[in-house]
């Protein structure tokens, strides 16, 4: 009976036996977290990867209330430094950069405003590397971090075969080097010499004239060390001097200086302006004084009812010798104490009068319009003016004031009560 | 103490055990995927060397380079400038011995003045050795160069091959 017992039941009994055993592996993996995560992780995996390529949609509005608001703050956050950096340049809206700068947005036809974004983008210089140009060898090194990378040598190899396989690959023929290595915010700017190539790690878009002046640096260098680059035997020490030379790199990155043909080309822009508004000025000044002379241009000198006899006499600040009338020899001697000769200029073509009245003897003399003259005295209407005619000539007339233009007005001194005798 | 550093290739056939000498005995940073992407490996070993009084350290920047016939082409642009090479063969493998004819032709168009030693890996597989110490030997001395029997696996003469080549490239220096 045992036996047969034992035959009947003896594979259920190792099946039970098999079936509590992976039920107890079952218990302790769902027990143990670790294991349990590990189960589960690929399968959760693998289904989230499904639902979001069968049902993109679902997943996004599922996703959005959690990731988006994320998101947005981040955004808004970049947005709000990038204004702050905008602000900040635009402050300093009068300095020669900033003219430099609407020059150039003038010249290439990008608004101001975008050039102004531009420069407010950040660009910082994380590391530099000088390499031997054939070898790969790394010729120096400096970084913005105090510590030294201390796989700058490897990296610098490695460069140098991503150069050359990419030489290899797309530019064996037309001698074209490889520029620039990108990933995500960071890039590797590569310019290079003859005998060595520099290899600057930046974060952001290097700012414009920041490559000429990465080539100028490592032409410099070139041009230097020639003797040691051309048949360089691994040892950098000669090459300690290029550390200021490439650390000043590193702080040019913050708002440039202008280049000196920049500042040149920037004080021809300023003295032309300034010749234009003087040149404007001037103009200006004669038009305005055309135009309120109401220009007639004749000999025939205007009308006047005056029929005193003009009679100057000294003001306080003046000696003015007076005579019973005019004469070509000046009748009235103005001889102010201390101020300067007041000036003015004719807006007309008209006769000079020995009195200062239309009656009175012409003196054959026709002062033309635009000729400077000098005032010295003034009664009336008229004004007793002296010029200067055929070369050195001096005469002395009377003129109608309206002819004569001034751009100050006529000082007290200047005015008789009556005509010179 | 003096540092100088030095471009060195590692020059063999596919599976000749160039990255295995690399892997175990120098300083690695970057992954061998680059082998297969851009057929070349950079990395470190730095020696001291003896010289006179005083102590040198070199520096060998390794280029390991692919064995495979993918990167024949650039393998020139990768050579140039190598200071030194160490050729690598599998001794249970005859015609790794023979190729080397060919990389040494390859180095010397491009680094004429490259030091070499010859290196004759698997050298602990004594059971399945395909040719003898002898005709590395000769085959070295055809090409004025020395060769070292080493195993990657075991560790055997792998320093010392390094070793030599630092001290070789230092009295080329001079």
């Amino acid at each position: 009976m045992q036996e047969l017992r034992e035959l009947l039941f003896s594979r259920y009994r190792q099946k039970v036996t098999e079936l509590e055993a992976e039920l107890d592996d079952l218990r302790s993996s769902v027990n143990d977290e670790d294991r349990l995560t590990a189960m589960v992780t690929p399968i959760i995996g693998d289904a989230i990867r499904r639902k979001i390529r069968d049902a993109r949609e679902e997943m996004i509005d599922a996703l959005y209330p959690v990731i988006g608001q994320t998101v947005m703050r981040a955004v808004s956050e970049a947005i709000r430094d990038l204004a702050r950096t905008v602000d900040a340049q635009m402050r300093t809206t009068m300095k020669p950069q900033m003219i430099w700068r609407r020059v150039q947005a003038m010249v290439t036809g990008v608004s101001d405003a975008e050039l102004a974004l531009r420069d407010a983008l950040p660009f910082q210089i994380a590391e530099i590397f000088l390499i031997h140009r054939e070898s790969g060898l790394l010729l120096w090194y400096v970084s913005r971090e105090p510590d030294v990378s201390l796989d700058s040598d490897v990296i610098s190899g490695m460069l140098t075969a991503i150069r050359d396989f990419a030489e290899d690959a797309f530019g064996r023929d037309d001698g074209a080097d490889l520029e620039a290595i990108q990933y995500g915010e960071r890039q590797i700017l590569i310019e290079a010499a003859q005998h060595a190539y520099l290899a600057v790690v930046a974060d952001g878009i290097e700012p414009s004239g920041f490559r000429a002046e990465m080539r100028d640096r490592v032409i410099e260098i070139d041009h230097a060390y020639e003797r040691v680059l051309r048949d360089y035997a691994g040892d950098p020490t000669p090459l300690a001097p290029v550390e200021a030379s490439l650390r000043s790199l590193i702080t040019s990155t913050k708002p440039r200086q202008l280049s000196v043909v920049q500042r040149r080309v920037l004080m021809g822009l300023a003295a032309l302006m300034l010749l234009c508004l003087a040149t404007l000025c001037l103009a200006g000044r004669w038009g305005w004084q055309a135009l309120h002379a109401t220009p007639v241009p004749t000999a025939v000198p205007p009308t006047a009812t005056l029929t005193a006899t003009p009679t100057v006499t000294p003001s306080p600040t003046a000696t003015v010798t007076a005579t019973p009338l005019p004469t070509q020899t000046p009748a009235p001697t103005v001889a102010p104490a201390t101020p300067a000769a007041v000036e003015g200029v004719m807006v007309g073509n008209v006769w000079a009068y020995e009195a200062p009245a239309v009656g009175a003897p012409r003196l054959e003399q026709v002062l033309d319009r635009g000729r400077p003259v000098e005032i010295l005295a003034v009664y009336d209407d008229w004004c007793l003016v002296r010029w200067i005619a055929l070369g050195t000539e001096e005469y002395r007339g009377w003129v109608s004031r309206r002819w004569v233009g001034m751009l100050d007005p006529i000082p007290e001194y200047l005015i008789t009560p009556t005509p010179a005798p | 103490m003096r540092r100088i550093q030095k471009k060195v290739c590692l020059l063999g056939d596919f599976a000749v055990g160039k990255t295995s000498l690399v892997q175990r005995f120098v300083y690695n940073r970057f992954s061998d995927k680059y082998l297969s992407t851009i057929g070349v490996k950079v990395s470190r070993k730095t020696v001291v060397v003896p010289e006179g009084d005083e102590v040198v350290e070199v520096t060998m920047m390794l280029w390991d380079l692919a064995g495979s016939q993918d990167f024949e082409g650039v393998r020139a642009n990768y050579l140039r400038g190598a200071a030194g090479a160490l050729l690598v063969c599998d001794m249970t493998r005859p015609e790794t011995l023979a190729s080397l004819e060919r990389y040494l032709h390859d180095l010397q168009e491009v680094s004429a003045h490259a030091v070499t030693l010859l290196v004759a890996n698997k050298s602990d597989l004594t059971n399945q050795l395909r040719f003898s110490a002898a005709q590395v030997e000769q085959m070295a001395a055809a090409h004025d160069t020395q060769a070292y029997l080493a195993s990657a696996k075991t560790g055997a003469n792998v320093e010392e091959v390094f070793r030599r080549l630092g001290q070789v490239l230092l009295e080329h220096t001079q």
